[in-house]
């Protein structure tokens, strides 16, 4: 009876070009708008993740495995996996509605974002949302193998 | 260890609450809809059946946590639930919008 898809909330797109991505709701519709009329947010994701970063790496191989690409989209309820985290970082001022408009707005939002997320994977906090979710395939069956650990899956059970 | 036994009282009472909320209140059925209702926030009750899929199972239970949401495990199976909704379908898990008559959100969702 919570409402928990709100802005800051991260999620897990499941279709689309993004698919296995995580994302943060920047700005929810849920009654949806003229165009599209059912409930979906728009959202702010990782399109690559940063790379491992070890203590033998010199400064400047951080600086480049650090470095984060950022994505801005329009997602359907349906197709996101709502998780227990959140992250606060303030992109309203920076992606609005009108942002998705023209390709132009789109990159200029979309390189601010990825500012604004590389200065908090820098700090060290929230990590679990700057890690690649891990897949497993198996018969061509894919499961989110750190998705079922988070909703206490041990066992799996392929059939 | 052994959940408790469910008696065959109790278990008859979810059935008449059921029943009630059937007829007099708003419910949805399917993983879809239930989903969807857990989303809006308009789900007060969740009832899984026991053949439900684990991965299901997790998921629902997942969105009705971040929904601060009762779910509640049927004891049957899809087919019996969907003969205790009254319905000639199997029904898999419903969620319960509005309980009319029936007592069922107040006096099921501790129960795990």
């Amino acid at each position: 009876m919570v409402k928990f898809l709100k802005p800051n909330k991260a999620v897990i797109l499941l279709q689309g070009r993004y698919a296995g991505r995580k994302a943060v709701i920047i700005k929810s519709f849920d009654d949806g708008t003229r165009e599209r009329p059912y409930g979906h947010c728009l959202v702010a994701g990782i399109k690559k993740y940063p790379s491992k970063v070890i203590r033998k790496d010199s400064s400047k191989k951080t600086a480049k495995k650090s470095r984060v690409k950022a994505f801005i989209k329009l997602v359907n309820y349906q197709h996101l996996m709502p998780t227990r985290y959140t992250l606060d970082v303030d992109l309203k001022d920076i992606v609005a509605a009108d942002s998705l408009q023209t390709k132009d707005k789109k990159v200029t939002a979309a390189k601010e974002t990825k500012k604004r997320f590389e200065e908090r994977f820098k700090t060290g906090k929230n990590r679990w949302f700057f890690t690649k979710l891990r897949v497993y395939s198996y018969n061509h069956v894919v499961f989110a193998i750190d998705w079922c650990l988070e909703i206490g899956i041990e066992d799996l059970d392929f059939t | 260890m052994v959940a408790a036994k469910k008696t065959k009282k109790t278990h008859e009472s979810i059935n008449n609450r059921l029943a009630l909320v059937m007829k007099s209140g708003k419910y949805t059925l399917g993983y879809k809809t239930v989903l969807k209702s857990l989303r809006n926030s308009k789900g007060k009750l969740v009832i899984i059946a026991n053949n439900c899929p684990p991965l299901r199972k997790s998921e629902i239970e997942y969105y009705a946590m971040l929904a601060k949401v009762g779910v509640h495990h049927y004891n049957g199976n899809n087919v019996d639930l969907g003969t205790a909704c009254g319905k000639y379908f199997r029904v898999c898990c419903l969620s319960i919008l509005d309980a009319g008559d029936s007592d069922i959100i107040k006096s099921m969702p501790g129960d795990h």
